[in-house]
């Protein structure tokens, strides 16, 4: 089954953006944002903290739906799913 | 009431709001939280537009590293406290509005009695604990906020009416890292007009607000997106456990 993945702001520029993933049945969200993380070792770090759990400020989608972080684990996706994933910006 | 050159001023948007629309821009006080990269777009066009009172607060001083996006202030201004050189320009941009600034540090303390009896706050802060302060006080204070932030070429916004939509801490309840953020002048000046957008429409009771929807802006790809966000029944901030109202010194 397929799922779109999409990162935005500091997380775009480092893992890029519209990915597309065959993911497994039953496969959880957050093994979902994991596996493509992992490809870029600053990138992970940006949205897991050492001890691979979200940092607490990032912000998951799933349909345009929120999704908390605690939660994650428990969420499967399905086909079409598209996730977004991104931090708030804090400037000014 | 409007004298001949408020009426020549505004008279190319006037026959869009009509006086009716242009006198509830006149009665309206807006406070506006912080003069540096999205204060500086916000209170000018709020000036030209015509709001009757803004008041405007920051504590900073002019840096030349500031000149990149803070347009309110020039290159004379280095040195020069930020609420006297925006007072300055303001006052330049429009004598028919009243313009206050106030130069001090916004905290929990004195929140409540800056805002005062204010019909709007915009968030114009560059930093999250900051602008909980903010969120808090309109909770408390049943005043809309307008959240703008940005880095780089991306930023948000959103559109907050206490007691009915989304606050913040409800959307963000984790504020991110701290840091020394990049950014370039276009990025305030883009979520800058999108708040005083907000704004306008909410004065003028007209349109269709920002309200349970985050809007996201990446300038790099020129994509704009929105999310729907909804009140968060255990918010800290907006739950039904009430914000403590705050000691006043």
């Amino acid at each position: 089954m397929t799922v779109k993945v999409r990162f935005f702001a500091r997380f775009r520029e480092l893992l890029g953006t519209d990915i597309v993933i065959d993911a497994p049945k039953g496969k959880v969200l957050s093994e979902l944002i994991k596996d493509i993380a992992k490809k870029n070792k600053e990138g992970f770090d940006a949205i897991f903290d050492e001890h691979g759990t979200f940092r607490e400020f990032v912000i998951l989608m799933r349909n345009g739906k929120r999704v908390e972080i605690g939660d994650a684990a428990k969420v499967t996706v399905v086909d079409g799913d598209e996730i977004a994933v991104f931090p708030p910006v804090a400037g000014g | 009431m409007f004298s001949e050159r408020e009426r020549e001023r505004y008279k190319r948007q006037m026959m869009l709001f009509g006086d009716e629309g242009q006198e509830k821009l006149k009665n309206a006080e807006i406070f506006i939280a912080g003069a540096g990269g999205l204060g500086s777009p916000v209170s000018i066009y709020l000036a030209v537009a015509g709001v009757g009172t803004l008041t405007l607060v920051d504590k900073d001083v002019v840096e030349q590293t500031n000149l990149n996006r803070q347009i309110l202030h020039y290159d004379r201004d280095i040195g020069r406290k930020k609420t006297a050189s925006a007072e300055e320009k303001l006052r330049e941009v429009n004598p028919d509005i009243t313009v206050r600034v106030i130069d001090t540090t916004i905290d929990e303390t004195n929140v409540d009695n800056l805002v005062g009896k204010a019909d709007g706050i915009v968030d114009a802060m560059d930093n999250f604990p900051t602008r909980y302060v903010l969120n808090d006080a309109a909770i408390r204070k049943k005043i809309p906020l307008f959240h703008g932030a940005i880095r780089g070429l991306y930023g948000q916004a959103t559109t907050i009416i206490p007691e009915k939509t989304a606050c913040l801490r409800c959307i963000f309840p984790n504020p991110p890292p701290k840091e020394v953020f990049p950014v370039v002048g276009v990025t305030p000046g883009f979520i800058g007009m999108v708040q005083v957008t907000e704004m306008l429409k909410y004065l003028l009771g007209s349109g269709e607000l920002l309200t349970n929807r985050l809007f996201i802006w990446d300038g790099m790809t020129a994509h704009a997106e929105e999310i729907t966000v909804a009140r968060n029944p255990v918010c800290v901030s907006c739950g039904k456990k009430k914000v403590q109202v705050r000691k006043k010194k």
